[in-house]
């Protein structure tokens, strides 16, 4: 019997591509697989650096950036939401961070775009997701 | 997280691959190989980032860069890795070192030059993981 969540679609978008920028190695490792699981092809990059890098690679397309705010490099998550913006038109982001520090920045939140608080639900980060890619005309 | 909910797409016995390259665009690619071919595949681009993998979640092959970011680089990888309780196979990669260049690499497992074909590692792998052909 499945116990996949109901409100999933069973095969969301197997072209649908994530790319899950963060620097915990084992939150990335779970959330990465989670969408794995959820149907959707997934890449992974440890820092804004290698996100870009993918991002920039003709080898690879991108529907959705998933990103903490806070990793290690020149770049944070604001920095590569606004590289994607200016870049990437075409690809959404999502940006997660811990309750204090969304708090800290909600300033630059309309700037950059949705934020999701860690921890968060991986079924959460599904919908949002689904949202995107529908108001983008993707789902 | 609650991976009871999760119903897995792929075989419930699908091999463990960890990729340990900091290179990203090479580890997406062999990662994005290795899924298509069935197998669960864990990255790391630093040697923190993949002994942390090993201690937390069973892997049963490590394909590592000798050259990733971390104290005494991949080597340091492979010798945690042969040193688990139920240690994985080990295929170690490198673009800086020849295997000749590095005797002790020899008691891990094969060794690929740089660059190499992605169809002749997942050729290794498949063969390391299964050397009857099953």
């Amino acid at each position: 019997m499945s116990t996949r969540p109901a409100n999933l679609n069973p095969t969301p978008s197997a072209l649908k591509t994530i790319l899950v920028v963060e620097d915990e190695v084992l939150i990335r490792l779970a959330i990465a697989e989670y969408l794995r699981e959820c149907g959707y092809k997934v890449h992974e990059a440890t820092h804004a650096a290698e996100a870009v890098a993918v991002l920039e690679s003709p080898e690879v397309s991108v529907d959705i950036v998933f990103s903490d705010v806070v990793m290690p490099g020149e770049m944070d998550g604001f920095g590569l939401a606004r590289w994607v913006r200016a870049n990437r038109p075409g690809v959404e982001v999502i940006l997660t961070s811990t309750v204090d520090r969304s708090a800290e920045v909600a300033g630059m939140l309309c700037e950059a775009g949705p934020l999701m608080k860690k921890p968060y639900e991986p079924q959460n980060v599904v919908e949002r997701i689904k949202q995107l890619l529908a108001k983008a005309g993707r789902a | 997280m609650n991976a009871a909910k999760i119903t897995p797409l792929r075989p419930p016995t699908a091999l463990s691959v960890l990729v340990v390259e900091d290179d990203v665009l090479t580890r997406c690619a062999i990662a994005d190989e290795l899924r298509s071919d069935g197998y669960r595949v864990l990255e790391a681009s630093s040697v923190a980032d993949a002994v942390a993998i090993l201690g937390t979640v069973p892997v049963h092959l490590v394909f590592v860069d000798l050259h990733v970011p971390g104290p005494r680089d991949g080597l340091r990888v492979a010798r945690f890795a042969q040193d688990l309780h139920l240690p994985p196979r080990i295929i170690l990669t490198s673009g800086k070192v020849r295997p000749e260049d590095l005797p002790e690499a020899a008691e891990f497992g094969p060794f690929v030059v740089k660059p190499y074909l992605i169809t002749r590692v997942l050729d290794l792998i498949r063969t390391t993981l299964d050397p009857a052909g099953n």
